[in-house]
């Protein structure tokens, strides 16, 4: 589970601030609709996104195939069948004009974007370190994010045992079943006692937790502590830039007119 | 002797049980004593400690009354599966999480993380380590590393030892003589091998729950033998005794040797990586074979991948004929997993072992005969209406064997299927599988249990990372060469 990559200035900015400010991207994102700003700001994430994670290039295409394949999709879905005043081609249902063109690539590159942040933040940032952080700058509840950073660590282990009841199946004959009823058996098979043995192994972590005096309390001490740096001034900066930059560079020098 | 811990007439019921699991309990504990918890299967001893820790009803609730309910105001926990006491992914997170709980300020936790980690003999190259890459025996001792962080004066241990090796075992036990030295102990454990050298005190209960006998534990071991045989009871000497009343434990062998199973440089892969190779090995029937060697060394890998349920590469031939060209490797194996509640596919016991039967489509008569006979044999009568999740975890286990070999299999693989059993079920399925075995059917199984490999088994692979280093034949039945096989106490008859 756990993957190797260098650590790069992305990782230093506070994860809080960081969820925050990709999120508020995300939110102006939504009423961009100038597909010339739309691109410019595209971009500039995509520039973060590909050179600053610290993973291997490898990796980051690797990641990217199904982004890609996404922004294709949705361009494509909106190029060939929505509406538009200049026809440019058709065929069947297939209608291409000016603008349904125009509006798939917006739309497109809207996707793009969204994947690109959601990578960027994902790949940068360590779950505890964004739980460490809520509790610190947003007084997340300890209770809380102390239980997802015990879940996170269940779900490798219930990787496993899916695993081995695959195999207990194989062993019991019951890979030769068909038909729906067969289905209808196997999702029961797989599901219960996987349930019941997150369920089991949840409360035992939960007792566990308390036996180490866990308590809801928030006057405790943090073993990661997360203030503000100039890293962060300039993560804000930078998209400050870029939605000011990508803004004007749109009006003087637009890539597709319109 | 100062009272630090105790309870008087306590009486507790789980909801929606009929039974209550103590009824007027009383017991109590001084301080810097060593004491042992001992008692069959399921008759209250972890959920003991659990209470005497104030677990019960603090964290768990569980209603309960009681005359007087003393806990120590310091104490840790130490819990059996390795898996499920952490919270944190990271080694060193895991015991700054304790830290933070104690209010501990953050320029003094790196120090003694590394002061905890020392005290338990946790050598890792850097303290942020992720703990999925520890072994059991590592995680157990990241466990007592977090624990002794809280500076407890009580210690709980609730059978530390339950997942690990005998040499893992042993180290576990000679470390917590190291630190427990000047705490008072309470243990519950089944493998009491190692733990006798630690303790002063025995508490021996029955099946109700009840406490049968509390005294020094030389007095307790040599008075009550007849009461831990009875319970099913590990205690010093129990497969001597066996071995005694038994004998011969190994029946006739199997004189026909059929070939089953032929490998050529074989190989199992996980995650393309080649985890175990065997040059050569031909199994016949009519053995038993047992597969030795420590924790992560490849042992069940060897059955995965003779099960094919890993990817393999080399020549294999189930009686002659190529695996890959085997319809249904599985009409001529089976495999019995750890953890029995993985193979349950049906809704009660007798569905359960006649599910195999129904999917072949065989006649309602003939499913009813063997499902019978079978419920007799491993002793599920009583329980043929149940939830086969309701069941106890030896009745499960003898459930999953049921289940497995219903269809008369030529092969069957086991994974340590004594693991964490009473000394009465871990009887009565080794006896069930010699008696398989002197019909012709092949056992080969994945032991940590020594006394197995000396008494039940005909041949002994011993696999060491990864690959078979050691194929020995078990000469004179009944007994083993004694230079390759040393156990200590165990004479050889």
């Amino acid at each position: 589970m756990t993957v190797t990559n260098a650590e790069t200035w992305l990782y230093k900015i506070n994860p809080s601030l960081k969820l925050f400010v990709l999120m508020v991207l995300c939110i102006v994102a939504l009423f961009i609709d100038d597909l010339n700003y739309m691109i410019n700001v595209t971009m500039g994430v995509l520039l973060i996104f590909l050179c600053f994670t610290g993973h291997s290039i490898k990796r980051i295409i690797l990641l990217s195939i199904p982004f890609s394949f996404i922004f294709i999709s949705t361009s494509l879905a909106m190029i060939f069948f929505g509406k538009g005043e200049t026809l440019w081609f058709e065929w069947g249902l297939i209608s291409i004009t000016e603008e349904s063109f125009m509006r798939g690539l917006l739309v497109g590159f809207r996707a793009l974007l969204f994947a690109a942040l959601g990578l960027t933040f994902s790949l940068t940032t360590r779950p505890v370190n964004l739980f460490y952080s809520l509790m610190q700058q947003v007084k997340l509840k300890p209770k809380y994010a102390y239980s997802f950073m015990a879940a996170l660590r269940l779900i490798p282990i219930m990787m496993q045992e899916f695993q081995t009841i695959r195999n207990a199946m194989k062993v019991r004959g019951f890979e030769r079943g068909t038909g729906v009823k067969s289905i209808y058996f196997k999702i029961k098979a797989y599901s219960i006692p996987l349930l019941s043995g997150s369920i089991r192994r949840a409360h035992r972590i939960a007792v566990a937790m308390e036996a180490k005096r866990f308590t809801d309390t928030r006057d405790r001490t943090y073993y990661y502590d997360f203030g503000f740096s100039k890293y962060d001034q300039g993560f804000i900066l930078y998209f400050i830039i870029l939605l000011l930059a990508g803004f004007f560079l749109s009006i003087q020098f637009p890539l597709v007119s319109i | 002797m100062e009272q630090i811990i105790s309870v008087e007439k306590l009486r507790m019921k789980f909801p929606g049980e009929e039974s209550m699991i103590f009824k007027d309990l009383s017991i109590s504990f001084g301080k810097g004593e060593k004491v042992l918890l001992l008692g069959p299967s399921g008759c209250g001893k972890s959920t003991l400690l659990q209470v005497l820790s104030g677990l019960i009803p603090n964290s768990i609730e569980v209603p309960l009354k009681g005359e007087k309910l003393k806990c120590p105001s310091s104490w840790g926990y130490v819990f059996q599966d390795p898996d499920s006491q952490f919270c944190m992914p990271f080694a060193d997170e895991e015991i700054a999480f304790v830290l933070e709980n104690l209010s501990v300020p953050k320029q003094e936790m790196k120090e003694k993380i590394q002061h905890h980690l020392h005290q338990v003999g946790l050598n890792l190259g850097a303290i942020h380590t992720s703990i999925d890459t520890l072994s059991g025996g590592m995680k157990q001792r990241l466990a007592i590393a977090s624990v002794l962080a809280l500076e407890p004066e009580v210690l709980f241990l609730d059978e530390p030892t339950a997942m690990l090796d005998p040499e893992g075992t042993k180290e576990m036990w000679e470390l917590l003589k190291e630190v427990g030295r000047d705490k008072t102990v309470i243990v519950v454990e089944h493998k009491i091998d190692h733990v006798l050298e630690f303790i002063d005190r025995i508490v021996l209960f029955n099946d109700e729950g009840q406490i049968i006998a509390d005294g020094p534990k030389d007095t307790i071991l040599s008075r009550y033998k007849n009461e831990m045989k009875e319970h099913g009871i590990w205690f010093p000497g129990v497969w001597d005794e066996y071995v005694k009343n038994h004998a011969p434990v190994r029946k006739q062998p199997f004189t026909d040797d059929v070939p089953l199973i032929q490998v050529q440089d074989f190989s199992g892969f996980r995650n393309k990586e080649e985890k175990i190779k065997v040059n050569e090995l031909q199994v016949t029937s009519g053995e038993w074979i047992v597969i030795r060697g420590e924790n992560g060394a490849g042992k069940s890998t060897l059955l995965h991948a003779l099960m094919q349920f890993i990817k393999t590469s080399g020549t294999y031939a189930l009686m002659g004929t190529p695996i890959k060209r085997v319809e249904n490797p599985t009409e001529h194996m089976t495999f019995v997993f750890q953890n029995p509640e993985f193979q349950f596919v049906a809704n009660t016991v007798y569905e359960e072992i006649a599910y195999s039967l129904r999917i072949d489509k065989r006649p309602q008569q003939e499913i009813n005969e063997r499902v019978r006979s079978l419920l007799k044999v491993f002793r599920l009568e009583a329980h043929w209406g149940k939830h086969p999740f309701q069941l106890s975890m030896g009745q499960k286990r003898r459930l999953s064997v049921a289940a497995s070999i219903v269809k008369d299999k030529k092969l069957i693989l086991l994974d340590e299927p004594t693991f964490g059993q009473d000394s009465k079920n871990t009887f009565a399925l080794l006896k069930w599988l010699e008696v398989y075995r002197s019909r012709g059917v092949t056992v080969i199984m994945v032991t940590h249990d020594d006394h197995i490999s000396k008494n039940f088994a005909t041949r002994i692979l011993t696999v060491q990372d990864g690959n078979v280093i050691r194929d020995e034949k078990v000469i004179q039945p009944g007994c083993m060469e004694p230079k390759f096989l040393n156990i200590k106490g165990v004479s050889c008859r």
